[in-house]
């Protein structure tokens, strides 16, 4: 009778095993399949870019081998120096520099002084303006290429430094806004009274007090803005002309000489182009993990 | 009191006048520190609004730039031109292809890398790469992947004596499409990953928990539990990524240039070329608006979605 009352307490050792035993089986086909198919989009995503690093590290011959040679025969780094080497591009990587850190610096003093602007004020037009702010982040780049292209010859800022970081500034200023005006919003506005009490003027408030407690965001904000500018190709394209100005990803969109493409150096040249982006987003994805976790904890 | 009236007014509207003067004080703060943005948003996006819609009923003649009011004449010469129609479909069939394929593949990794199994940390971290890479490397290393005679994909089947399935991937108009929609998913998809994991991790380990006790399988959890939670971020990656794709332009003009025989050519393609290689500025500017209002009414149908999730979900706790 008891035996039916409570059969899993009653199961005989055996029978116990085989659903043990069972229970394991699945965990560790659960375990399989997951890492199975993990391999699987990881393949997809990481072939493409072995390749090119695999064609970047190979001599010219190796390059074209057959049947395709995924590890190179030796490793070389004579496409890295034939870029380095290379006048042209290394004009265009100082220029994408150059264009990407003012671009940065812009949107970090535009974000702060509007973000502390819109945060701490209450004036007529406020909300309006905050919301054509957003609005500007609305428009596709394609679509105003043609505009931006009239503006730019109309301020005589075509092929010029100013002129990309002008149109750069489209797309990271509403960004820079809106997120540092989210982060001044959750200041406790106690520090700042106090300071205003002591006399404290607006520019040294920004500096001493301001700027110090918002790292993070302003981080985030320079990081966002650096990417963004450093990867554009479609304005770089549109609104420089000739090497004196052309940044990096024109140069590696038109990287072909008389020879057809040297396909070595086009992958050395994208590995290097690539390094700013992969560690920023490398060391933004732990924050981003772990803001999550957070996230989950609180929620 | 020794306090008259007279004096009590005076003081009191100097007490006024001085708050008005702080106030005053404080709004021209207020303005001082919006007015680089104020500036931008007239020079970036006034201005250029403006100017697009001017040009878009003008003929415009360069290098002057004289303009000349024509009316619709731009508009109706892109609805009666008969490559508008094929124009518009092939941007159809490329929204509708990278956004399918996107939105897939990143449901599926996230599926995959929400099983919380140990050790596959590492994968997600990497499988986030194509996205982290500028699009230029991207369309680039696939350019070089699907060349005809020395890509690596057709000498790999070669190798296996499968000669026959190395097509001309980006020079026949039969495959160029398809082969662009891979290499832009490619580059896509971790962001629609990473945005439905964050959700995902979100939802309460009791809810599957609560699913498992009642004998619900793998597929009846995903579809009642997972789904659900993960309406609205879906509708929001959708949206972002179908205007991201009706704005494309660095992955098609690098890949083929909107070639072959402009199997890939797309709107913005056209917006580019019209604009810029037959310098046709009012035709660009109608093209231009076109597109703006299918992107904008993404977003109306967007706000109207969401409105309409939010009134259920608030009928549905009421």
């Amino acid at each position: 009778m008891s035996e039916i009352a409570t059969p899993a307490a009653r199961a005989r050792p055996a029978q116990r095993r085989a659903v043990l035993s069972r229970k394991a089986v699945r965990t560790v086909g659960r375990y399989a399949l997951v890492h199975a198919l993990g391999l699987i989009v990881v393949l997809f995503s990481l072939l493409p870019l072995l390749w090119g690093v695999s064609t970047a590290l190979k001599q010219p011959g190796d390059i074209y081998a057959f049947p395709p040679r995924w590890i190179p025969e030796s490793v070389t780094f004579e496409n890295f120096i034939a870029v380095i080497n290379d006048p042209a591009m290394v004009r265009s990587f100082l220029n994408t520099l150059v264009v990407a850190s003012a671009t940065t610096v812009v949107s970090l003093v535009v974000g702060v002084l509007g973000g502390y602007g819109f945060s701490r004020y209450r004036f007529p037009g406020r909300n309006t303006l905050l919301w054509s702010v957003l609005f500007t982040k609305l428009f596709p780049r394609v679509v105003v290429i043609v505009p931006f292209f009239v503006t730019l010859r109309n301020l005589q800022l075509m092929n010029t430094y100013q002129g990309l970081v002008l149109v750069y500034l489209m797309v990271t200023f509403p960004v820079a806004i809106w997120l540092l005006k989210g982060f001044f919003d959750n200041l406790p506005v106690e520090i700042e009274e106090a300071a205003i009490m002591d006399g404290c003027s607006l520019p040294r408030l920004l500096w001493e007090v301001i700027i110090p407690m918002s790292r993070p965001a302003l981080v985030a904000v320079a990081m966002y803005a650096f990417i963004l500018a450093w990867n554009e190709f479609l304005f770089a394209l549109v609104f420089t002309n000739g090497l004196e100005r052309r940044p990096l990803s024109v140069a590696l969109a038109f990287f072909i000489d008389e020879n057809g493409i040297r396909w070595g150096e086009l992958m050395a040249a994208s590995i290097v182009m690539s390094l700013p982006a992969i560690l920023v987003f490398t060391f933004s994805q732990k924050l981003l993990v772990r803001g999550l976790g957070e996230g989950a904890v609180k929620g | 009191m020794a306090l008259s009236s007279a004096d009590f007014v005076a003081r009191f509207a100097g007490w006024r006048a001085r708050r008005r003067a702080i106030a005053i004080q404080k709004r021209r703060q207020a303005y001082i520190l919006v007015l680089p943005a104020l500036v931008l948003i007239a020079v970036m996006m006034i201005y250029p609004v403006i100017q697009t819609l001017y040009f878009s009923v003008s003929r415009v003649r360069l290098p002057t730039f004289a303009t000349s009011f024509i009316g619709l004449d731009n508009f109706t010469r892109i609805i009666s031109d008969p490559e508008t129609w094929p124009l518009l479909s092939r941007t159809l069939v490329w929204v509708g292809g990278t956004v399918a394929l996107r939105m897939a593949l990143g449901l599926a990794a996230a599926l995959i890398f929400n099983a919380r199994v140990r050790g596959t940390v590492w994968m997600r971290v990497l499988v986030v790469l194509p996205w982290a890479i500028p699009s230029v490397v991207g369309a680039n290393l696939w350019r070089w992947i699907l060349q005809t005679d020395m890509g690596v994909l057709n000498q790999t089947l070669r190798s296996w004596r499968l000669g026959d399935w190395a097509l001309n991937w980006l020079a026949d108009p039969d495959t160029a499409m398809y082969a662009v929609i891979v290499a832009y998913s490619w580059g896509g998809f971790p962001f629609v990953m990473l945005l439905l994991l964050a959700r995902m991790q979100g939802i309460p380990e009791e809810l599957y928990e609560a699913a498992r006790v009642d004998g619900a399988n793998w597929w009846q959890s995903f579809r009642h539990v997972t789904l659900p939670s993960l309406r609205s971020v879906l509708v929001v990656a959708l949206i972002l990524e179908i205007v991201s794709a009706m704005n494309s332009f660095d992955t098609l003009i690098i890949m083929t240039g909107g070639g072959p025989a402009n199997a890939t050519r797309i709107w913005g393609l056209e917006i580019y070329k019209k604009g810029f290689t037959d310098f046709n500025l009012g035709g660009a500017s109608a093209l231009s608006v076109l597109l703006f209002a299918g992107v904008l009414a993404m977003f109306v149908f967007y706000g109207l979605v969401n409105r309409g999730i939010q009134g259920r979900s608030r009928g549905a706790q009421a």
